[in-house]
C-alpha cells in the first residue's frame, strides 16, 4: 500500500473510530449518518485510486444526494436509507454490477 | 448586507469550493467573534484558526461533524480556568459555552457579508482537537467553524414558527 493511500485509510478510520466515541452521547440519527457517510467516503476513496464499479458510484452518489436530509426532515431521511436499502437489492438481484 | 438580510440568508455550507480564503478575511471574522457579547465582560475566549492543509486534515479526523472540504477551520476555545476565576461555577458551565455561541454566531454573520460561507460543528472530540492544536491544560475547544467560498449553498431548510407566547407561556398576544 503506498503511503497516500494508507493515510485515505488512516483518516477513514479516524473518522469511524471517533464517530464511535462520539454516536455515544449524540442524537441517535447520527450513527445511520455516519454509517453512510462512512461508505461515502470509502466507496471515494476507491475511486480516486481506480477501483470502481457502476454500482458502487450510484450508491455513492445517492448518500451524497440524500444524507444531508437527517438534518432537517428526519422522515425523509428515513425514506432515503430505504431507498438506499432498496438500490442495494436491486443490485443484487441483478447480479455482478461490473 | 443589512444585518435582516445576514441573519435570512446564512446558511450551513458542507461544499467548499478548492480555494483558499485569505489571511486577512479570517481575521476579519475573529475581529467580528470578540465583539461579541461576554458575560460579564470575561471574554475568556480564545481562537485558533487552522488553515494548513495537513493540520486541517488531522482535526477532520477527529471530527465527524466536518463534512466537505473546507480550506479554513476556526476553534473557539475557551480558557476554562479563567472563566472560573472571573466568574465561579456560572462563568465555566454556563457562561463560557453561552460566549462561544455568541462569538461563534458572530463569525458566522461576518463571514456571509463577505460571501463565505460556514457550518458550525459541535461533533468533534475535544481532547483530540485540543492535543491537535496545542491547546494549554484548561483551554477547550467549545466549538470549531468550517470556513470557506461556497460551492454549494442549501436551501432555506423550514423554520418551526409557533415558538412565541406572551407575558406567559402559551398566550396568545392581546389584541
Amino acid at each position: 500500500m503506498s503511503p497516500q493511500l494508507e493515510q485515505k485509510f488512516f483518516e477513514l478510520v479516524g473518522y469511524m473510530v471517533t464517530s464511535a466515541r462520539n454516536l455515544l452521547d449524540e442524537t441517535p440519527l447520527y450513527g445511520p449518518f455516519r454509517l453512510v457517510d462512512a461508505v461515502s467516503r470509502l466507496v471515494g476513496i476507491l475511486e480516486e485510486e481506480g477501483i470502481s464499479s457502476p454500482r458502487l458510484s450510484s450508491l455513492r452518489e445517492r448518500i451524497e444526494a440524500g444524507k444531508y436530509s437527517v438534518a432537517d426532515d428526519p422522515e425523509g431521511f428515513r425514506c432515503f436509507l430505504e431507498g438506499l436499502v432498496q438500490a442495494v437489492v436491486e443490485f443484487l438481484v441483478a447480479g455482478r454490477g461490473w | 448586507m443589512e444585518v435582516w438580510e445576514a441573519i435570512r440568508g446564512r446558511r450551513s455550507v458542507r461544499s467548499f469550493q478548492d480555494r483558499p480564503v485569505e489571511r486577512g478575511l479570517l481575521e476579519r471574522l475573529v475581529e467580528a467573534a470578540i465583539w461579541a457579547p461576554s458575560g460579564g465582560n470575561a471574554q475568556t475566549w480564545h481562537f485558533v484558526v487552522v488553515t494548513d492543509p495537513e493540520q486541517l486534515q488531522r482535526v477532520k479526523t477527529v471530527s465527524p461533524g466536518m463534512l466537505g472540504d473546507p480550506p479554513a477551520a476556526i476553534a473557539v476555545c475557551q480558557d476554562m480556568n479563567e472563566a472560573r476565576r472571573k466568574g465561579g461555577e456560572l462563568g465555566a458551565k454556563f457562561l463560557a459555552p453561552v460566549d462561544a455561541a455568541m462569538a461563534t454566531q458572530n463569525i458566522l454573520l461576518a463571514a456571509h457579508d463577505l460571501g463565505l460561507g460556514t457550518c458550525v460543528i459541535a461533533s468533534f472530540h475535544k481532547g483530540a482537537v485540543a492535543r491537535i492544536l496545542g491547546l494549554p491544560e484548561g483551554v477547550e475547544p467549545v466549538l470549531l467553524v468550517s470556513v470557506g467560498w461556497p460551492a454549494r449553498v442549501p436551501p432555506p431548510p423550514p423554520r418551526k414558527k409557533d415558538v412565541i407566547s406572551w407575558e406567559r407561556y402559551g398566550n396568545e398576544p392581546s389584541t
